[in-house]
């Protein structure tokens, strides 16, 4: 039972297993672009990564600027999604959230990979008593926790904030990789060239940096992808708590717990970034999704 | 291109979903009165008389009045305990467990007649005895009561026979009674305290006119009307508090919900409130005041100039208006209007710019930068952010952070904190709301701040009974106070409780508390 | 299983240690004396060395004493057993509302695959599966409680007290946690679904002529189901995550609301109980599953689940 339960995570254990064969990019890209969905997905994330780099130019108002003629105001001409609770300007604020939602996605994305990477390549590849007794079985422990409820005492631990709040979902996320980049590397080790290349006397860094490793980012990517829709939430779960971005700084997050308390005066303060939430969440997803069907055709 | 089209569909689906559920709130927000009165009619013909609910905003932690730090537990005291003394609407002291009282010339002797055939919930006794048990229990250094600061003045509690007793102070005390007329003054039954020891919070008894029955964390606690109440017997048998953090899940739970009556409703929601039908709406100034806790040990606040910059640059007025609708009265001192400690020639002036960025200037100090605590509310959010975009316009760079209330208090406790958003529930007696606060070592001066002058003032003012000369002394404080600036004096806040049309007999006592003992339902 | 709960323990009393805060203070509260905090301190045992306060932590558990939380002195257990009954009741709902969406949106799209009800219903999945939860029950409490007022906003009476009330309160939470899981089951359902009626027997079936309907709930239905099952029951895990927002937005005293006030108040014993209790369940969750799975498909060993 040991074995398995670490799989909670993964609620499709066998899309990502089989070892994909890249085929030449054109025709990757040609099967991406027949996905009309992953297609929309990506066209809306460009839209995002636009807003969130260009955010200085493209919002209408200054996101931090109150306005206290202007409170409360619902959606016009001049404030397309209203006004919040001090006179700024929602769309504003929204999108100078984007900066901080899809930062605090990738990045805690990249912690995990950053040290889930390696210690799975690692593990994976030496086996033996820290593999099968150390490592996984902290990996197991570290997976029985429900990840928010983890990702709560970690960012509590290291205090309100949203560097603090990438750091404790980055760490969640680290046994998901640990996890399935040892499961790659066991299984490529069984491969023949591998065992060709110990006997050639390949050092072993070098087989699993040049070998092993290229022969498995591929599923890696696809978990990381969707990953960043996870990571999303999981900071504006951890911010609508209280614990992710720090006021006036705004975050989706938090102008949904502000927002909250509004809902019967002026629901749009809650409505909208939930909406962008829950959009760039969705477009993530289908990417996602997207990527994984033109990796590998076979899964579905 | 076509499928492409359809694959943008579902995004531009939701999109108008929400973008419609927005809009449409604008409209009603509006007319929301009407929809919300609607729904008042039909859960007015109520049928179920003894039972009534009420809502609280957070759940209370601690059922032992010797151990309480939470205001929000003195609400369910007033159904399950008594008090020595009580207030009234006016904050003048009548009688409850004591029918009478006299206090020596010399202000140092309390005597104070107990009221007799009163009865413990689990059929103890009340009398003397119990009273010096209390107190003593109260004054074991080993309990670790916070009671312990307000009442360290006994020196010593005699029984002089079964319902006299007396207590010595150690000095003059003005505020003695308004102590009395809070936890301190809460009698719990001594055979419970024996037998339960610690569980005692668990399965509080006292001689209130309401025996505690259960308790569900965060959830309902009920207790049931107490037959042998030497009261007035209470109409209804059972009350239940619930409690709701969130404020407008509090108030739609009295307008569409089985609650009858809350005991605060955000500021926010006063309008709404006030515009349906099936609620009546009571407002009192409350006691404490708000602000915030600068550490005049640390910089950038160990300078004065700058303590008084930020005081002068703050709109008390703007702040009233948009972060409370109105619903509170800018401040100037410790001490609010229902006090008679007010200073009233002390006006709230109007933010000035300028003038802060001179006494910056004089502060010697460039590129101010300060953090400010401050504990997870929405409502403390947007104060917060009010206070930081006022004072960057004079040239601060203020740092918001969000700690919870208990960390933020602990925090300011060990001086770890420049600037705090900490105020005061307020006592009855004006010594209540500075002495602790603002002399040198005080309890609860995490300020650090020390002034001799003030010292001697706060000190003269609690050992003297006479009101008048004792207003003389508080209108100095509050100048002083002012002057120097260790606490920004932002509101006093007001009280407003939301009740069914037909909940009857409530009086609000500026102590906000919901006395329980005469409610009835029309 | 043992090992892990070892870790698990491990894990959770050196996570509590680390967070900042000082127990004896939080419990005397903001009017604390400094004698009473050295003295509560002392009896604590929180100047003991760490593993001595760890050994004694999982001895007390093991004799069944949870502690006392910081905020009331009221018994961890007793508290953690009031609340137990609360969630488990949420997640039950949650779950019925899941499979009752789920089982037909799922068989639609994969029955009429292509057509306008599959797109329908694989959009409704990828939409369940983005939706964040908190932003889920904001819009229903805003819809159907104030607005509509079909529906009491939210608290909770236990199903003893009120039936009638209790289901009513539970509905829009129940909808909020359900709908998550309620996509990725349809999802499930469909693919799985998809590659059974693919599969040679069902061609077979078809040939001999049996209506497509008994086709699908007879034979492939069944089949498919045991993908599906996995997911559920693993799924219930997450359920405990879910469950900490969920309960904050509707007021429900459960597992979740209660562990949330706990890291926030820094109520210790309450933090840790609570996650112990969580992924304790976790644990016994997965092990039952398997056992479940070996049972639906005895082809599949016990262990071997979800390995592939």
């Amino acid at each position: 039972m040991s074995q398995t339960n670490a799989q909670t995570a993964a609620p499709y254990p066998n899309r990502l297993e089989s070892s994909p064969r890249l085929r030449s990019l054109k025709k990757a890209l040609g099967r991406f672009f027949q996905n009309k969905l992953g297609v929309a997905g990506g066209l809306f994330l460009l839209i995002l990564v636009i807003l969130a780099i260009f955010a200085p130019w493209l919002a209408p108002y200054n996101p931090m600027k109150q306005d206290y003629m202007a409170i409360l105001q619902g959606p016009s001409a001049k404030h397309w999604f209203g006004t919040d609770d001090l006179g700024r300007d929602v769309l504003s604020r929204i999108i100078y959230g984007a900066r901080v939602s899809l930062k605090a996605g990738i990045i805690s994305v990249a912690i995990a990979l950053a040290i889930g990477v390696p210690i799975g390549l690692i593990s994976g590849y030496f086996r033996g008593f820290w593999d099968e007794f150390i490592i996984m079985r902290i990996t197991d422990a570290m997976l029985s926790f429900p990840s928010l409820v983890l990702a709560l005492t970690l960012a509590a631990v290291f205090g309100a904030g949203l560097n603090n709040a990438m750091l404790a979902i980055g760490l969640v996320y680290t046994p998901h990789f640990i996890r399935l980049v040892r499961g790659q590397v066991l299984a490529q080790r069984e491969r023949e060239y591998v065992e060709a290349a110990i006997a050639a006397g390949i050092s072993h860094w070098r087989i699993m940096l040049r070998h092993i490793l290229p022969n498995a980012w591929a599923p890696i990517m696809v978990q990381a992808t969707l990953s960043v829709a996870g990571a999303i939430i999981s900071e504006a779960s951890l911010s609508f708590l209280g614990l992710g971005t720090q006021p006036p700084t705004p975050s989706w997050g938090s102008m949904l717990s502000e927002g909250q308390g509004y809902i019967t005066q002026a629901p749009w303060i809650a409505v909208f970034p939930g909406l962008f939430i829950f959009l760039a969440v969705m477009s993530i997803n289908v990417f996602g999704d997207g990527v994984r069907d033109m990796l590998d055709p076979k899964l579905k | 291109m076509k499928t492409l089209r359809k694959a943008i569909l579902p995004f531009v689906v939701i999109a108008l979903f929400a973008f419609l559920a927005a809009c449409g709130g604008q409209s009603s927000s509006n007319g929301g009165s009407s929809s919300d009165a609607k729904s008042g009619q039909s859960a007015s013909t109520r049928t179920d008389k003894s039972k009534l609910v009420i809502g609280l905003d957070a759940d209370p932690p601690q059922l032992d009045p010797a151990m309480s730090t939470a205001a929000v537990d003195r609400q369910v005291y007033q159904s399950i305990y008594n008090t020595l003394v009580d207030i009234d609407k006016n904050l003048n002291y009548v009688p409850e467990l004591a029918t009478s009282w006299k206090i020596s010339d010399d202000g140092k002797t309390y005597t104070f007649n107990l009221r007799k055939n009163v009865l413990f919930q689990d059929g103890t006794p009340f009398n003397a005895e119990a009273v010096k048990f209390n107190f003593e229990r109260m004054l074991d250094p080993k309990l670790g009561s916070p009671r312990l600061s307000e009442i360290n003045l006994i020196d010593k509690i005699t029984v002089v026979d079964d319902y006299t007793i007396r207590i010595h102070l150690k000095q003059p005390y003005a505020p003695f009674l308004s102590v009395l007329s809070d936890r301190a003054g809460m009698m719990v039954s001594p055979t419970a305290v024996k037998k339960e020891g610690k569980d005692f919070a668990n399965h509080p008894v006292g001689t209130g006119p309401y025996k505690f029955v259960k308790h569900v964390k965060q959830g309902d606690l009920v207790v049931e009307r107490f037959d042998k109440y030497w009261g007035n017997k209470p109409k209804i048998k059972t009350i239940v508090y619930k409690p709701f953090p969130d404020g407008t899940t509090r108030l739609t739970n009295l307008i569409s919900g089985d609650v009858d009556i809350v005991n605060t409703i955000d500021y926010k929601d006063i309008k709404r409130a006030n515009s349906a039908a099936n609620l009546k709406v009571s407002s009192t100034e409350s006691l404490g005041f708000q602000g915030i806790q600068l550490n005049t040990k640390v910089k950038p606040f160990d300078n004065k100039k700058v303590r008084q910059a930020v005081n002068i640059a703050l709109d008390r007025n703007a702040i009233a208006k948009v972060v409370f609708f109105n619903g509170v009265v800018p401040a100037t001192s410790p001490f609010p209007e229902t006090s008679w400690a007010h200073p009233s020639d002390l006006q709230v002036p109007k933010a000035d710019v300028a003038k802060a960025k001179q006494l910056l200037k004089e502060s010697g100090l460039s590129n101010v930068s300060f953090t400010l605590k401050i504990s997870p509310s929405p409502q403390e959010k947007q104060l917060a952010q009010m206070i930081q975009s006022m004072l960057q316009q004079v040239g601060f760079k203020v740092k918001i952070e969000m700690v919870e209330f208990g960390t933020l208090l602990e925090q300011t406790a060990e001086g770890d904190y420049q600037a705090a958003r900490v105020g005061w529930s307020g006592r009855t007696d004006p010594d209540g709301n500075a002495y602790a606060w603002f002399t040198t070592n005080g309890t609860l001066n995490y300020m650090k701040y020390s002034n001799p002058e003030v010292d001697k003032l706060l000190q003269e003012a609690r050992t003297s009974l006479d009101q008048e000369k004792r207003k003389a002394l508080y209108d100095r404080v509050s100048k002083i106070l002012w002057d120097d600036a260790p606490y920004i004096f932002l509101y006093y806040p007001k009280d407003y409780k939301a009740m069914k049309n037909d909940v009857e007999g409530f009086v609000h006592v500026p102590d906000i508390m919901i006395r329980t003992e005469n409610l009835q339902f029309k | 299983m043992i090992v892990i709960l070892f870790i698990v323990s491990v894990i959770i009393f050196s996570l509590v240690n680390v967070l900042p805060g000082d127990p004896a203070r939080l419990m005397l509260g903001q009017e604390a004396t400094p004698e009473a905090l050295a003295a509560l301190r002392k009896e604590m045992g929180l100047n003991d060395p760490l593993y001595i306060q760890y050994l004694h932590w999982v001895g007390n558990i093991l004799h069944g004493d949870f502690g006392y939380s910081l905020r009331d002195h009221s018994p961890v257990l007793k508290t953690l057993l009031q609340k137990i009954p609360v969630t488990l009741e949420l997640t039950f709902f949650s779950f019925v509302v899941a499979i009752l969406i789920a089982l037909p949106v799922g068989i639609l799209s994969a029955t009429r695959r292509g057509r306008l009800s599959d797109y329908l219903g694989t959009f409704f999945a990828l939409s369940g599966i983005s939706l964040p939860s908190f932003w889920l029950g904001i819009l229903l409490i805003y819809l159907f409680a104030v607005k509509l007022k079909w529906f009491p906003p939210s608290g909770y009476v236990p199903l003893s007290e009120n039936f009638g009330k209790s289901i009513a309160l539970m509905i829009l939470p129940a909808i909020t946690l359900g709908t998550h899981l309620a996509a990725e089951l349809t999802r499930m359902l469909r693919s799985s679904l998809l590659d059974v009626l693919q599969s040679d027997y069902i061609r077979t079936a078809y040939a001999k002529g049996l209506l497509e309907r008994a086709v699908v709930i007879g034979h492939a239905l069944k089949n498919a189901l045991v993908p599906v099952l996995t997911v559920g029951g693993l799924q219930l895990a997450a359920f405990f995550g879910g469950s900490v927002i969920t309960e904050t937005i509707f007021g429900i005293p459960g597992i979740g609301q209660l562990v949330v006030n706990a890291i926030l108040t820094r109520d210790f014993p309450v933090v840790q109980a609570c996650v112990l209790f969580m992924a304790f369940m976790v644990v016994v969750i997965n092990f039952l599953v398997d056992i479940a799975y070996s049972i639906i498909d005895p082809r599949i060993k016990l262990g071997e689940v979800s390995k592939g």
